[in-house]
């Protein structure tokens, strides 16, 4: 398959990811669109890889793994953490450093 | 084209066809849902035909991978939060003000013209058939712990991080607080016994010798 169409397919799963991200309330929900994203970088960057026959894309993508991991880990500490001391992950009520 | 893409047979498109209709599917799928759980489980589902559709990129290390951590233990951890916190949302979408909807506008305007421009360069490139070699556990190990060896330790240092950041950020804190305020209870007491020591010692013997010695107490 050509490599566009790959890169196609990663910018849609981007958007949704996105999308998610901006649009919904819910913490959770949020991470997980955090989470499509960087598996949609992770794709670019695979398709790039075997578009240059070059395997660094693939050592690239490996290191993002391993951060998505961390990033899910941290962040859903928070989550809990958030959920203890206010009783809700909607984001629009974890606002008290913006008042 | 240089004697590339003929290469991509009826059946290759066919399998790319079906893997995006499942990837896109189920990305849409899990960010519509009310139900965390349902969202949690078409991510899962994502997340698997995104390793299949690495397999087709030739990168056959990473498929296995993405299985292994996502599928396998990010999930699960998310998983385990859902079941901790399942709230409903009143109102899941948000997304006021005229301004925020412009700038939103306008920025998802730029990040299509922008990729457009990617893919039409990703378009010109030729394809070239990878070796036999390209994408196994052995060539990527063979990059990791040469080329790449310090981002690798880097890497190990952030997930220790992580793992102390999140169970000292999720910790309760409950018995902590107890422990402190027990202590200074132990504090206070003590210094109460201190302190009426040597009242109690002047009411005993009001003109003693010893009043001098527990005035040091």
């Amino acid at each position: 398959m050509p490599t566009s169409y790959y890169l196609t397919l990663s910018f849609v799963l981007f958007l949704v990811g996105t999308g998610g991200v901006l649009l919904r309330r819910n913490a959770l929900i949020v991470l997980m669109g955090i989470e499509l994203q960087l598996n949609a970088g992770n794709l670019a960057l695979l398709a790039f890889s075997r578009a240059l026959g070059d395997q660094k894309g693939h050592a690239f993508a490996f290191v993002i793994i391993a951060l998505a991991a961390a990033e899910a880990a941290v962040g859903l500490a928070i989550l809990v953490a958030l959920f203890r001391s206010r009783q809700t992950i909607n984001l629009d009520e974890a606002s008290l450093m913006k008042r | 084209m240089p004697l590339t893409e003929s290469a991509a047979t009826f059946w290759d498109q066919i399998t790319f066809w079906i893997l995006a209709a499942c990837v896109i599917g189920g990305a849409l799928f899990t960010m519509t849902r009310r139900n965390p759980v349902t969202a949690v489980m078409s991510l899962v589902g994502t997340f698997f035909a995104l390793a299949a559709t690495y397999a087709t990129l030739s990168a056959h290390f990473l498929a296995v991978i993405q299985i292994l951590v996502y599928a396998g233990a990010i999930m699960v951890l998310f998983i385990f939060v859902v079941m901790i916190l399942n709230r409903e949302e009143v109102a899941p979408v948000a997304l006021r003000g005229l301004g925020a909807r412009i700038l939103g506008l306008v920025a998802g305007l730029y990040l299509v013209f922008v990729f457009a421009r990617v893919v039409h360069l990703g378009a010109e490139a030729s394809v070239p058939v990878p070796s036999e070699t390209f994408g196994t556990v052995a060539s990527i190990g063979d990059i990791l712990f040469r080329d790449f060896l310090y981002p690798f330790e880097a890497i190990s240092l952030l997930l220790l991080v992580a793992v102390v950041g999140g169970v000292v950020i999720s910790r309760s804190h409950k018995k902590e607080v107890a422990a402190e305020q027990a202590a200074e209870r132990r504090k206070i007491i003590e210094q109460l016994a201190h302190a009426d020591f040597p009242a109690l010692s002047d009411l005993a013997g009001d003109g003693d010798a010893h009043g001098g010695a527990g005035g040091h107490h």
